[in-house]
């Protein structure tokens, strides 16, 4: 396996001190008046369901290119973006309910947008398990749930302007308080650098495994042939 | 004689009803009061755990994608020195090289 290069160290570099970073400026940010202290769990919530639905589209773009154009890269992109929409799907999913637990009371209401998020993690896992445990057809068969997923995806995102729901509109973050914009903007960042040092990683090992697989039927091949 | 008891027996549950829901009332009453918080008041729910559990959970979460990450870069990197291994071996036999 090739390196990974400087842009990966310093990436990872700067993830890691954003860790330390990040918490400070979401402390000093102020408590927001109704839900207190518990609102905090925004700044971490919000980029991590903003990172599912980019690696939704990410792997929707690779599955594209796998069955459309038979792209052997797009279907490498497609399944490492799969695993990360997976990861941060469950970020989500997670500290919803905490969050929600406190605010709302309940740690779970079948309402358009839970319920519309649920869904999409649970077709990324579908994904995962057609790749894996999918036989020969199984590589088509998860591109084809991956464009399913996208679809989910604006759903998700409109779902709580379209219907009443328990959840905040999208109108919260364009109006957020500007003293909460720094530490909410930071763990934006913090969270899309993780993304892209993982996607970095995870599309490495991808490729990596491509090579050892096409490498260990030449070795066949030759002792075959010796 | 016969009517007689049937009305017997059917006025009896009114009447019991009717005095139990008279016995009841004041408990219910009391159950449906507001009562005055005697010393500070105590949140029931505190957020601290709540928070420090959502934060903690993204953090595992992706500390645990690390080390995945790391033990699949790790297997590949031993499949391929293994194959590299073999490749070679070959070679010096003088066989084909892939």
């Amino acid at each position: 396996m090739r390196s990974l290069g400087i842009g990966f160290v310093a990436a990872a570099t700067a993830a890691a001190v954003g860790f330390l970073i990040v918490p400070a400026l979401i402390l000093g940010a102020p408590l927001e008046p109704v839900m207190g202290l518990v609102q905090k769990i925004f700044y971490f919530h919000v980029p991590c369901a903003t990172m599912l639905f980019l690696s939704t589209f990410v792997c929707a773009g690779g599955s594209i290119a796998y069955l459309f154009k038979g792209s052997e890269a797009g279907d490498r992109v497609a399944a490492s973006a799969g695993e990360l929409a997976v990861l941060f799907g469950l970020c989500t999913l997670v500290t919803g309910p905490l969050w929600g637990r406190k605010a709302w009371g309940v740690w779970w209401q079948w309402d358009a947008r839970l319920t519309s998020a649920l869904l999409l993690e649970l077709i990324m896992i579908a994904y995962l398990l057609a790749r894996r445990y999918g036989g020969p057809a199984g590589r088509k068969l998860s591109a084809a749930l991956g464009l399913f997923a996208a679809l989910d995806v604006p759903l998700v995102y409109k779902s709580v302007d379209i219907w009443r729901t328990v959840h905040p509109q999208t109108t919260v973050v364009p109006s957020l308080d500007p003293r909460m914009r720094p530490a909410f903007w930071s763990a934006f960042a913090l969270i899309l650098l993780v993304w892209t040092v993982l996607f970095m990683v995870r599309l490495r090992l991808e490729r990596a495994r491509a090579e050892l697989a096409s490498l260990r039927l030449d070795v066949e091949d030759m002792l075959e042939i010796g | 004689m016969k009517n007689r008891n049937r009305w017997w027996g059917r006025g009896w549950l009114p009447a019991i009803s009717v005095l139990a829901l008279l016995a009841l009332a004041p408990a219910l009453a009391v159950a449906q009061e507001f009562q005055k918080v005697s010393g500070p008041l105590r949140e029931e729910l505190p957020a601290t755990p709540f928070v420090a559990a959502a934060y903690g959970f993204i953090w595992i979460a992706l500390l645990a994608y690390v080390v995945l990450l790391a033990r699949g870069v790790g297997r590949v990197r031993k499949d391929l020195a293994e194959l590299r291994g073999k490749i070679a071996e070959q070679a010096d036999r003088g066989g084909p090289r892939p």
